[in-house]
Formats: structure tokens, C-alpha cells, sequence
């Protein structure tokens, strides 16, 4: 399923625009008030760099952690570039047998290359096929 | 009113509550083209063990970023955010999402977060930084 050797592979960088309307739909799927501002957790939205051999979602996964981390405010029109990364894999066994954390980071920067957000997020895959 | 740089640590932030609805996950979906059918087909979620479909992780976690905004306004913004997704949460359930401040610096509040559904069983817990503009 996802071995070790994947740790450290990385996507594409991706450009994207943050666009207005496409804030403005999270804002309301989410039930905030649609204003001038990027609600924090938008940046999960940005699934689109794919990591080759990291198929996701996994039959069973489940979102454990989330960390978002901004430098500055990201804001509505701006275009951004970001790359998604295994930053490490690691299994742990439990109750419910083994389990196989993964852990991706994307980081994003605007196009002066100033960092704007990174965010980690550690995947938790149930282990019933073996890797 | 009372200004961000007023608040002391200790200080317990308004609590939001939130009902997912099958509705706004489908909502969520599709604004966030996360389309993981656990969390809109019931058969499926059930076949991959979970006991029914379950709310994104992601969408508990703009509940607990939008009760922070609601906070802060235009004071400051979440320069960090960090949160641990504990138990599952489904439609219906009712979570209220709160927090409170832990320690602060002239510039900067560390809120605590935690989010309690209806069975008093802890949903998400987690660390924001409010960075006072």
C-alpha cells in the first residue's frame, strides 16, 4: 500500500488563483459570513498536487491531525504556488490491529516567492491489506 | 467594547455551536472537492467500518477556525492553527466548539481549542495563535 521509500517524494509545484467565488462557496458550505477574508482552513482545498504513488483516499482512511501555519495573511485574487510532500509514513500497531499514519505538508508561496501558509496533515490508513 | 489586547489569559473565548447536516457535508464536498464517499454514502461508510457516514475532518476544523473569527473580527488573524480530530462527528450531532486562552505576549493570544459533541465526548482538540494586528 504505501511503503517508506515514498517519504520524501513530492508533486508538481501547482499555481493557483484564489478566486472569488470559489471562497465565497467554502465560506457558505462552511457557514461564514463571505467578507474580505480567506477563512484559515481554505488552504485544505488545495488538493490538487498529486504525489506519485500516494493514491489517496484509501479505503477506511480518516483525517487525525491538521496544522495550518500562515506568515501572512493569504488574500482573495492572489495567485499561489504550492507543493505537496510525504514528509514521513510510520506504522503503529492498536486495538484495531495496524494502523499506517502518513504524514503530507504542502507549503505554498506567492509569486515573489515569499512563504504564505504551510499546513500538515497526518492520514490514518487501517492497516487489514499489508503494505 | 472590549479590544483583543484587553484579554487575559484564562479567559474562556464564545462558544459556537454546530449541527452538521447531511446537506451542508454535501455542501462541503463540493466546495472543498473532497468527495471521499464516507462522507456521503452511507452503504460505503458502513462497509469501510466507520458505522455511517462522518462529517470532514476539515469541516469540524472552519468550525472551530469560524469561532475564532467570529472572535477576533478584524483585530487580528489565525496565524496558526493546529487541531487533532479525536472521535468522529456525524449529522445531527450537536458540537460546541470553545476554547480559551492559555498564554499571551503583547502581539500574540495561544488559545486552546476543544469541541465537545452532545455525549460530552471530545470531537477535536487543538492550539490557534491569534496574532493581534
Amino acid at each position: 500500500m504505501l511503503r517508506k521509500e515514498l517519504i520524501g517524494r513530492e508533486s508538481e509545484s501547482i499555481v493557483v488563483k484564489i478566486k472569488p467565488e470559489e471562497v465565497r462557496r467554502f465560506a457558505e458550505a462552511t457557514g461564514v459570513p463571505y467578507n474580505d477574508r480567506v477563512p484559515p482552513t481554505f488552504v485544505g482545498t488545495l488538493l490538487h498536487a498529486s504525489i506519485d504513488g500516494v493514491e489517496l483516499p484509501i479505503v477506511g482512511m480518516i483525517h487525525g491531525e491538521q496544522k495550518i501555519t500562515y506568515s501572512r495573511q493569504l488574500r482573495i485574487g492572489e495567485t499561489i504556488s504550492y507543493k505537496k510532500r510525504v514528509k514521513d509514513i510510520y506504522d503503529r500497531s492498536g486495538k484495531l490491529g495496524k494502523m499506517t499514519f502518513i504524514v503530507l505538508e504542502t507549503i505554498g508561496y506567492d509569486l515573489t516567492g515569499e512563504l504564505v501558509f504551510s499546513s500538515s496533515s497526518i492520514i490514518i490508513a487501517q492497516g487489514k491489506e499489508d503494505a | 467594547m472590549k479590544s483583543l489586547s484587553d484579554h487575559q489569559v484564562s479567559e474562556r473565548l464564545p462558544v459556537r455551536k454546530w449541527i452538521p447536516t447531511p446537506m451542508q457535508i454535501r455542501q462541503y464536498a463540493e466546495a472543498s472537492g473532497d468527495f471521499n464517499p464516507i462522507h456521503l454514502d452511507d452503504n460505503y461508510a458502513r462497509q469501510a467500518g466507520l458505522g455511517g457516514v462522518i462529517a470532514h475532518g476539515m469541516l469540524s476544523m472552519a468550525q472551530m477556525a469560524a469561532m475564532l473569527t467570529d472572535w477576533i473580527g478584524d483585530e487580528g488573524i489565525i496565524s496558526k492553527i493546529d487541531v487533532r480530530f479525536e472521535q468522529m462527528v456525524r449529522p445531527g450531532d450537536t458540537v460546541l466548539c470553545s476554547g480559551f486562552i492559555r498564554a499571551r505576549s503583547e502581539k500574540v493570544l495561544v488559545c486552546d481549542l476543544a469541541a465537545f459533541n452532545e455525549r460530552d465526548e471530545r470531537v477535536l482538540s487543538g492550539l490557534a495563535h491569534i496574532t493581534i494586528n
